[in-house]
């Protein structure tokens, strides 16, 4: 019995296994042998070296766009669920048609990532829809030229991006409370607020843990926004691994940094994820 | 047990669109009394009591507690604690947390608080689990914190919505006896909902009947076996065999009557009920009928049927007795005495009735039991 159902978990894992196994694995552990080559102009030299490594961390370009990735990523998470709670609170608690809710969230997913990037790109230009709408309400006299390549643009549309990614999370952990301990709560004395405080957010820590690394990790790593509307000063660290790989042509340095930002973006999940558990449990 | 009014509801009315759940209810709760509301489900004993903690506003009416109007005060600020159904235990919180909840904004001091939440946890015998998390609690500790947790906050009013259904029976048994103790010994008002009229009975002082959002009848738990007010109420307290019957003559207190099947003989009159024809109806307990082999000789009427179904309940057995004359089979109740009891479908058997048994229920064509309620 123990071991028949062993071997047709053996069997159902396969697939998976032999998908991950090539399309996450092996081109990790290629990455990982290459941040420990060298390039020679068109040739690779296969002798073992830490010179990339020494080389990334002495660079105080890398440095400073490695630092400024985690900081947007974690700005732009930060606003995300911000703006996230309160539009999945409503969906929990307050609307009466949630399904059709949850399907105008999931809206902007029905056009390409690229599309609402441009999408913004036209919305925030020099002559795009924001300035032009504030000019002719004659709110401004010329164009706002803050809007756009800069690390804001790159604030908004990942925020704008990733919504439905916190929403979710959120609204599943919202949902989950059981309505009667906000009643025992109020019961109890609480006023709205307090209830909120002691009781709905204690139990949506859960969800907003979730959102957070759905979101934080996905956006250190992201290139396309910041090279459409970064500018010079909106660039991620991913635009550089790009100009390594791509026009650059150092594999091994490409490779390095992949490593050095997985490592950061692993560090940083990790302590947030022990921060809040144990700011969670101070509380108490 | 006598005490001054605490809890007055005037004409409350409680009206969801188009469907009502409470229709021309009042009522007047006694300080340190045990009240149950009983009802089969749907009955709007639960909205009542939510409109006493404040969760459910009434349509139109007045709820006063301790003399004080109660329509502008919010749920959180009324005199009242609720033991949830679900028990509502903070799952994020341990032990001493849940039960201190309430005392946060109390202004007590932190060890005056421990103490609140000891003498509480003492109080239902859970003293010495305050560490233990929420999700490590058997189902009766966790009555018992949902318990300890409105106690602690000292209300003028505890409300106890189905507390006990989420238990096994044997648990709900020595729970019900617990129950009755604690308020016996605390003297606040225990207002509790239930759809277990056994429950209500064991446990209350006076009971409340509910049907389709009406009181139906309020009174001690012997009050409504004695005398319910309609068969609603006597099929609901009890089982209760439903019999037509002319009435002959009405002197004083006394009803001579005349059951088809039966016989005639003297009852007591139901001063809840009215009588404006000559067709009764009249009910009999199955427990106090009387089911032998023989027929007794010191019963006022008697009469042959036959068995034709059994259901053993261990501590009772319950037959089904068809007589002559008589439209529907009669339920008879005996006590598993001994054993001593023991007839088969089929058998021939002799039934008989005291007069200070039959319930007197008043004119016929008033109410006419319904096909469920006939079930017994």
């Amino acid at each position: 019995m123990t071991l028949e159902s062993d071997r047709s978990g053996v069997f159902l894992a396969m697939p998976a296994t032999v998908y991950v196994g090539l399309l996450v694995a092996a081109p990790l552990g290629v990455l990982v042998m290459y941040s420990f080559w060298t390039q020679t102009y068109v040739d690779i030299d296969r002798t073992f070296t830490w010179e990339n490594y020494r080389a990334a961390f002495s660079d105080p370009l890398v440095r400073q766009l490695l630092v400024r990735s985690v900081w947007m990523a974690g700005l732009v998470t930060l606003l995300t669920v911000l703006l996230a709670y309160p539009i999945a609170y409503f969906v929990a608690f307050r609307a009466r048609r949630k399904m059709l809710w949850l399907l105008l969230i999931t809206i902007p997913f029905w056009i390409s990532y690229l599309l609402r990037v441009f999408a913004w790109k036209l919305i925030l230009g020099f002559n795009g829809l924001l300035n032009s709408g504030l000019a002719s309400l004659g709110l401004i006299n010329e164009p706002l030229d803050f809007l756009l390549y800069n690390e804001l643009a790159v604030i908004i549309t990942l925020a704008h991006a990733w919504a439905p990614f916190a929403i979710l999370p959120i609204y599943v952990s919202l949902q989950k409370i059981d309505r009667s301990l906000l009643e025992a709560a109020t019961d109890l004395g609480c006023g709205k607020l307090g209830r909120f405080l002691r009781v709905t957010l204690p139990l949506t820590v859960p969800g907003i843990i979730a959102s957070c690394l759905i979101i934080f990790i996905p956006t250190v790593g992201d290139y396309v926004t910041p090279a459409l509307v970064g500018g010079s000063d909106g660039k991620m660290v991913a635009n550089l691994i790009q100009v390594y790989f791509g026009s650059a042509n150092n594999w091994p340095l490409g490779a390095t940094l992949s490593l050095m930002t997985m490592v950061s973006v692993g560090a940083v999940a990790i302590s947030f994820v022990a921060l809040v558990r144990g700011a969670g449990k101070a509380i108490r | 047990m006598t005490g001054n009014t605490i809890i007055e509801l005037i004409d409350v009315e409680k009206h969801f669109r188009s469907f009502v759940a409470l229709s021309n209810f009042s009522l007047d709760l006694k300080e340190g009394e045990f009240f149950s509301l009983v009802g089969p489900s749907g009955c709007g004993k639960t909205t009542a009591l939510r409109i006493i903690a404040g969760f459910q506003e009434p349509t139109s009416g007045v709820i006063r507690i301790g003399g004080q109007d109660m329509r502008a005060i919010p749920a959180n600020r009324r005199p009242t604690n609720m033991v949830f159904q679900s028990y509502a235990i903070f799952p994020h919180l341990n032990v001493a947390d849940n039960v201190g909840f309430g005392l946060a904004k109390s202004g007590l001091s932190r060890a005056e608080r421990k103490q609140r939440i000891g003498e509480a946890l003492e109080m239902v015998a859970l003293d010495g689990l305050q560490r233990r998390n929420a999700h490590e609690l058997s189902g009766g500790q966790r009555q018992r914190v949902a318990l300890a947790r409105a106690l602690v906050m000292r209300p003028k009013v505890l409300l106890l919505d189905e507390p006990l259904s989420a238990l096994d029976k044997n648990m709900r048994e020595s729970m019900q006896f617990e129950l009755r103790r604690l308020q016996q010994s605390i003297g606040i008002t225990f207002v509790m909902v239930t759809h277990d009229q056994y429950e209500a009975m064991t446990m209350s002082d006076r009971i409340g009947v509910m049907f389709d959002g009406r009181l139906e009848q309020v009174d001690a738990p012997s009050a409504l076996y004695a005398f319910p007010a309609n068969p609603k109420v006597a099929s609901f307290i009890g089982g209760m065999n439903f019999l037509p019957a002319t009435l002959l003559n009405e002197r004083n207190a006394t009803l001579s009557i005349e059951i088809a099947g039966l016989g005639s003989l003297d009852i007591g009159m139901n001063p809840g009920v009215t009588r404006h024809e000559r067709d009764l109806l009249v009910g009999l307990r199955p427990e106090q009928l009387y089911i032998g082999r023989d027929a007794p000789t010191d019963y006022d009427v008697t009469a042959q049927g036959t068995v034709t179904d059994i259901a053993f309940y261990g501590e009772s057995v319950r037959y089904h007795v068809q007589i002559n004359g008589v439209p529907e089979p009669v339920s008879v109740s005996v006590p598993n005495y001994f054993h001593t009891v023991d007839f088969k479908r089929g058998d021939a058997v002799w039934i008989a009735a005291q007069g200070a048994s039959v319930i007197d229920l008043g004119t016929r064509s008033d109410n006419e039991p319904t096909k469920q309620e006939r079930k017994v």
